[in-house]
Formats: structure tokens, C-alpha cells, sequence
């Protein structure tokens, strides 16, 4: 967890990796009851204009709630908003990166509103979710 | 939910409300997605407390028992905010409205709002989706 002390503009979130894995999106879609062929049928996203299965995109955007909840904790589960854009897909294979930078730290009296800017990029270093998380911090 | 229920994107207009949703992301419900995601974190492990993520995917679930999307249905993007904790107890009320539907030449946005409540009628989490669909005439 980052020590509110520590909370600067610009400092570099601790990122998170994860690979993308067909098993993990099969997975996904029995725990969200998101059947969607794209993402769970090959021979069926074979022939659309994606060529092949992609993951959920709230499953890539879970790797950025959970960035945050790495760095904030309760913070974030009680107090966090993300606004974020689906920009491309990720595939099975794929290594996403969840990363995030602290733009703006808000003190007010009991409270930091602390806004950052975070990304999800995969080993090609394309952009797959872009967007900004605030959280609200105690102290 | 039946298919037949399901409401085509089309019938959808700006103000269209779903009917209210019960759900409940119970323990292993919650251990299931954690494991998934690959969740590591103190907070939520045999803790009961349910990530934020784990609701919206639930809610967004849901919503789809509503919608009938067409092929080449695109999730373009995504605002949630977390106003509450959940636990794993905690009975939870989805409500789903349409806030707009705009025609894009062969394409049609769709944003649909997204309140949850608990049994306590608490505000957990709010957010809006938007979808980019292809029109099937």
C-alpha cells in the first residue's frame, strides 16, 4: 500500500502483469455468465474481423481495480471510480501491463482525492485500456 | 432469465428502464472470481469482502440477461464508482436504464446507466457502459 506521505504528482503506480490465457477467459465467462462467442468460441471468432477469441474487457479492467486496490485498499473498494475507454482487444497469449501515474493530489481536511491516469498496454505496447481512476483517501 | 425475454437493442430508447435485478455475490461466487482474476490481496481472501470488480461483472451479467446484442456488438467503454462495500452476505438490487441511443451511420451507441443498491438500500455502485453496435435492418 502507498503511504499517503509518499503520494506525490507524477510518481509511477506499482504496475501489475498478467498473461492472458484462453483458460482464464473460459473461466471469466462462467463466473460473469458472459457466453459470448468472441471470446469463448475459436471457430466462431476465426471468422470475424477480430480473426480470433479476445478477452472480456472487464476482465483486462480488473487488472487495473486491482492495481488499485494494491496501492489504496480500502480506499479504493469503498471510495474509487475508474472511467476508462476499451481501446483495442487482448488475446490469449498476451501480456497486459496495468500501470497507472498520480496526476493530481487534492488535500482538503480529512480527505486526499487523489487522480491518476491509468493504462493497460500488452508486450507490443498498444494501448488496450486507457482511462483515470480517483480515489478518495483517508487522512 | 428465458431469451425470449430479452429485449431487441432496437426496441431500446433513451429512457427505457430494465426491471430491477436481485443478485448476490456469495463466498464462492467470490472466491471463484478472485481466482479468475488472480487476486491476490489480503482484503478480500476469507475476508467476505467482495472487489468492486466482482459486482460490476455481476451487474454487467445481468444485463445482458436483458439485452439481446447483435453480432459485432462492441464494449467501448466503462464508468463505475464504488460508494460501498459489499460483503458477501450482502443482497444486492441492480437497476439499469438506457441514457442514450444515438445513431452513427451504420453504427448505433448505445449508454446505459447502472445503480446497485443493498439490502440496507445503500448506493454500492454506480456507473454508466456504452456499446457500439452494428444496425441489423
Amino acid at each position: 500500500m502507498i503511504n499517503l506521505s509518499q503520494l506525490k504528482e507524477g510518481m509511477d503506480l506499482p504496475e501489475i502483469k498478467k498473461v492472458v490465457r484462453q483458460e482464464n477467459i473460459n473461466r471469466y465467462a462462467e463466473v460473469s455468465r458472459d457466453f459470448n462467442p468472441i471470446h469463448i468460441d475459436a471457430d466462431y471468432a476465426r471468422q470475424t474481423p477480430l480473426g480470433g477469441t479476445v478477452a472480456h474487457g472487464m476482465l483486462i479492467l480488473a487488472y487495473i481495480s486491482q492495481m488499485m486496490t494494491a496501492a489504496f485498499e480500502e480506499s479504493w473498494v469503498s471510495d474509487g471510480k475508474l472511467i476508462v475507454r476499451f481501446k483495442a482487444p487482448a488475446r490469449p497469449g498476451d501480456t497486459i501491463t496495468a500501470s497507472g501515474k498520480v496526476r493530481r493530489v487534492e488535500k482538503s481536511e480529512d480527505r486526499n482525492l487523489v487522480n491518476c491516469e491509468v493504462l493497460c498496454k500488452n508486450q507490443n505496447d498498444e494501448a488496450v485500456i486507457t482511462g483515470e481512476a480517483v480515489v478518495r483517501v483517508k487522512g | 432469465m428465458a431469451e425470449q425475454r430479452k429485449v431487441e437493442y432496437r426496441q431500446l430508447d433513451a429512457g427505457y428502464q430494465f426491471p430491477p435485478s436481485g443478485c448476490q455475490v456469495d463466498a464462492a461466487t467470490a472466491s471463484a472470481y478472485l481466482g479468475v482474476v488472480e487476486e491476490t490481496s489480503h482484503l478480500y481472501w476469507g475476508t467476505g469482502l467482495v472487489p468492486p470488480m466482482a459486482v460490476a461483472a455481476l451487474v454487467m451479467a445481468l444485463l445482458s440477461e436483458h439485452i439481446s446484442f447483435p453480432a459485432g456488438a462492441i464494449h467501448v467503454s466503462q464508468e463505475l464508482e464504488f460508494n460501498n462495500t459489499v460483503s458477501t452476505s450482502d443482497i444486492l438490487t441492480s437497476h439499469a436504464g438506457v441514457v442514450r441511443k444515438q445513431d452513427r451511420g451504420k453504427l448505433c451507441l448505445l449508454t446505459i446507466d447502472l445503480n446497485v443498491f443493498n439490502q440496507a438500500e445503500k448506493e454500492v455502485l454506480t456507473g454508466k457502459t456504452s456499446f457500439v453496435l452494428p444496425k441489423v435492418e
